[in-house]
């Protein structure tokens, strides 16, 4: 029998895959300078955090492209299969990702200089942002291990985010009277939201792990069955 | 600017050199050839009339000599039951061997006897005839039949061994084809793979014609040399190669001629059955 | 053929009197009627078989069942012993010299290895195309055709009707009706195939065999072969023996992949070319080794 073949193949494959979860890093970082900036309302940091979506929406169609050619030219099988067609979802999860930092960042400017904040909001917000940027960070550990327990554990963490962000909302709904304060209360409820659905993402790309390893597609959590909050 | 040198004048003139060796020896090889198509014909058209087809020889020492067609006819019969008995035991030999025996140990014993055959001087195989056949006395004596008999032994080993090459030559697919679509054996031989090889086999078979038709030396000894014409295959019979062995041991001159004249219609017969052979083969499908 | 068939494409539950296979062919042949393509088809199950060229044991113990109106690819690589078992089943592997096969091949619930059958009559219920395009050299167009018909000696039917059915199933009709007295091996490669495709369906066998059939086409005649044999199945069932792994993805409803003569994995096509169980065969279709 001859040795390994399609070195070629092995190679670009190795390629895609470090592209397409070096996209992870990029939202990790575009996540961080989000909460820096939400942090001390910060709008130039916001800014760029707009314009630097370019880089991950530009990263989206390079791996997108790859995988083309490479379902085009290679005709991958078995596992190898599998993995081009995990990370067409993991690309676009990353894009997603990208995008709710780009929602965040763009509420910075229409909470004015100085809101009156909640402190309290705040906590919730900045533990949420924590919790999602780890979250980020285990997905693209998880696959690029592919370790299915590790990728499993976004769950645990993905249920934190949901019952911070309910909390959110209940904190928000008691803010009181205030016009200004209560308009600043909605656009975190927004970004609580945002940063939730970065963590689902995130849980997704979990599943692509589970995906590869197994061959089997199957859903961690069932929003459909999380119960109202 | 290429690496390419041209041509030295020292290859040039090496290679100039061995293709005059080459046509030179080729030009050699060609006289002795030609000397004898220049002899046969300027010595033997002479001979060559109407009455020297349609009479017998005479034997007369005085006047007229006769002509050659006992000799032509009796070639004709006794090349033509040699070849009803050799071709088809020699194409049934070599299907044996391509179809049945390939490789098996008796298949490669008869492939080495056979071999053998082809190499045995052709005397041999008319003493053998002799032997078993007229001294013993129980079939008579001299016979037609038994020339044949002669060639026969002589025509069959050439036949079986172009055959068992023109078979082997028919495509393995194509029995395998025929088996698979569910054909017993001999109906694949009979359908596809003699037919397939049809014009190598009678190639074969014209080559061997053409070789035993030319053999004197078996019929001296087993139809022998008489002078009239017979179609009686169990009686003497006269052929060409005996009756120009005869004449040209004659002190006169027109048998001398007659002989030219019969040796030149002998190779004209022979060059007919080859050109018959090579029309046939390039028809053939296997090329 | 052999009994009425079971609805499912299961093995029959009716085991089928023994000798029965040359006597309902013989029976069919006399009398001449158009056989009407039944929709169930005839299984094929190997148990244990083993293969040998003299001393060399190439394939071994080979449990596997070829699903009715089902493609099946074998796959793997060269000289793993696919072609040699696949030439089990219709018994061409004895034509070998040296060659023999041990255990049980069974097509529905005849052992075609038994005693008392006749190996005639097992290879015109199961067809085979080989590798190479090998129309007969002497024969014309419908002579092709209907060589298996006269080769196999059946009397007493419309040859000019079969030639006819048989090109038509084989998708050749069009392209040679009217030049049928032309040899065939004037043909393209991709036509002298399907001219080979259409001679063996002439028989009207109830399985076929194919040993690489499209390996010495061009890409369009070979897409062209994969489109029939989707068409054929409808009507036979079908082992396909196959170097091209995409060709398998494309044809097969399951397929088998063998290393060394043993039979490694067998599982529905896609299940094979996304998720294959045995990293052996995840190796060989990703290309890892071959």
């Amino acid at each position: 029998m001859a040795g390994p073949t399609r070195h070629h193949f092995t190679e670009a494959l190795a390629q895609l895959e470090q592209r397409a979860l070096g996209g992870l890093d990029l939202v990790c970082d575009s996540l961080t300078r989000t909460l820096e900036a939400l942090e001390h309302q910060d709008v130039e940091l916001a800014g760029l955090v707009i314009v630097d979506d370019d880089r991950l929406d530009g990263r989206y169609l390079e791996v997108h492209q790859g995988i083309l050619s490479l379902l085009a030219t290679q005709a991958p099988v078995a596992t190898d299969l599998r993995t081009v067609a995990a990370l067409l979802h993991v690309i676009k999860h990353v894009e997603r990702m990208g995008d709710q930092c780009v929602n965040i960042a763009k509420l910075i400017p229409l909470s004015g200089h100085e809101p009156p904040v909640s402190a309290e909001i705040l906590t919730v917000i900045e533990r949420m942002g924590a919790l999602a940027r780890s979250q980020v960070i285990q997905s693209k550990r998880a696959f690029e291990s592919r370790d299915v327990a590790l990728a499993e554990d976004l769950v645990r963490q993905d249920e934190e985010i949901n019952r911070l962000n309910r909390e959110c909302f209940r904190l928000a709904l008691d803010i009181g009277d205030d016009i200004d304060k209560r308009e600043w209360a909605m656009h975190m409820i927004l970004v609580a939201r945002a940063l939730e659905r970065i963590g689902d993402n995130a849980v997704d790309v979990g599943e692509q792990v589970a995906f590869v390893v197994t061959g089997l597609f199957r859903e961690f959590s069932d929003a459909s069955h999380v119960p109202p909050g | 600017m290429t690496s390419l040198s041209p041509i030295s004048n020292r290859r040039r003139r090496t290679n100039r050199l061995a293709k005059a060796l080459l046509a030179g020896g080729t030009a050699l090889a060609l006289v002795p050839l030609a000397a004898i198509v220049y002899y046969l014909v300027s010595k033997g058209v002479g001979a060559l009339s109407l009455h020297f087809f349609t009479s017998d020889p005479s034997g007369r020492f005085f006047g007229d000599a006769g002509g050659v067609r006992s000799a032509i006819l009796g070639t004709i019969e006794i090349v033509g039951l040699a070849t009803a008995i050799a071709v088809p035991f020699g194409i049934g030999v070599a299907l044996y061997l391509v179809e049945y025996g390939k490789q098996r140990r008796f298949a490669n014993a008869v492939r080495y006897f056979i071999d053998v055959m082809t190499g045995v001087p052709s005397i041999v195989f008319g003493l053998f005839i002799y032997i078993v056949l007229i001294l013993t006395g129980e079939f008579g004596g001299f016979a037609g039949w038994k020339g044949s008999a002669a060639l026969a032994l002589l025509m069959m080993p050439i036949v079986t061994r172009s055959a068992e090459v023109v078979l082997n030559l028919v495509p393995a697919g194509l029995r395998e084809a025929a088996l698979a679509l569910g054909a017993p054996r001999w109906r694949v031989i009979a359908r596809i793979v003699l037919p397939t090889a049809l014009p190598g086999l009678v190639t074969g078979s014209l080559l061997a014609i053409a070789r035993g038709a030319g053999e004197t030396t078996p019929l001296l000894f087993t139809a022998t040399i008489v002078k009239a014409t017979t179609f009686d295959l169990s009686s003497q019979m006269n052929s060409l190669p005996a009756q120009i062995f005869d004449d040209v041991r004659k002190a006169q001159n027109k048998l001398v001629d007659r002989a030219w004249g019969a040796a030149l219609t002998l190779v004209v017969m022979i060059l007919l059955l080859t050109l018959l052979a090579r029309m046939i083969s390039r028809r053939s499908r296997l090329a | 053929m052999i009994d009425p068939a079971p609805p499912a494409p299961a093995k029959s539950s009716m085991p089928t009197p023994r000798p029965s296979l040359p006597q309902t062919r013989n029976a069919e042949a006399a009398s001449g009627s158009p056989r009407v393509a039944s929709a169930a088809g005839h299984t094929v199950s190997l148990r244990g078989l083993d293969a040998f060229y003299s001393d060399h044991h190439v394939v071994r113990g080979v449990t596997l069942d070829f699903v009715a109106n089902e493609v099946t690819a074998i796959i793997g690589p060269s000289g793993c012993g696919k072609t040699t078992m696949v030439r089990c089943i219709n018994r061409m592997h004895e034509e070998v010299p040296g060659a023999r096969a041990e255990g049980e091949v069974q097509l529905d619930e005849l052992d075609i290895y038994g005693a008392d059958v006749d190996v005639v009559a097992v290879r015109r219920a199961i067809g085979m195309v080989f590798q190479k395009p090998n129309p007969f050299p002497t024969m014309s167009i419908s002579g092709n055709v209907a060589a298996g018909l006269r080769l196999s000696g059946t009397r007493g039917i419309d040859l000019e009707q079969r030639v006819e059915q048989a090109l038509r199933a084989a998708g050749l009709w069009d392209e040679v009706s009217d030049r049928l007295d032309e040899p065939g091996a004037g043909l393209s490669g991709g036509q002298q195939q399907r001219l080979c495709i259409a001679r063996t369906i002439a028989v009207e066998p109830e399985v076929i065999l194919m040993d690489e059939p499209c390996s010495a086409l061009d890409p369009i005649a070979t897409l062209r072969i994969e489109e029939l044999i989707d068409e054929l199945k409808r009507r036979y069932t079908i082992v396909i023996v196959t170097h091209n792994m995409q060709q398998a993805a494309r044809v097969a409803d399951s397929t088998a992949f063998m290393l060394n003569g043993e039979l490694i994995e067998h599982a529905p096509t896609q299940k094979i070319f996304t998720t294959p169980s045995d990293p052996r065969t995840e190796q060989y279709v990703t290309g890892k080794f071959g």
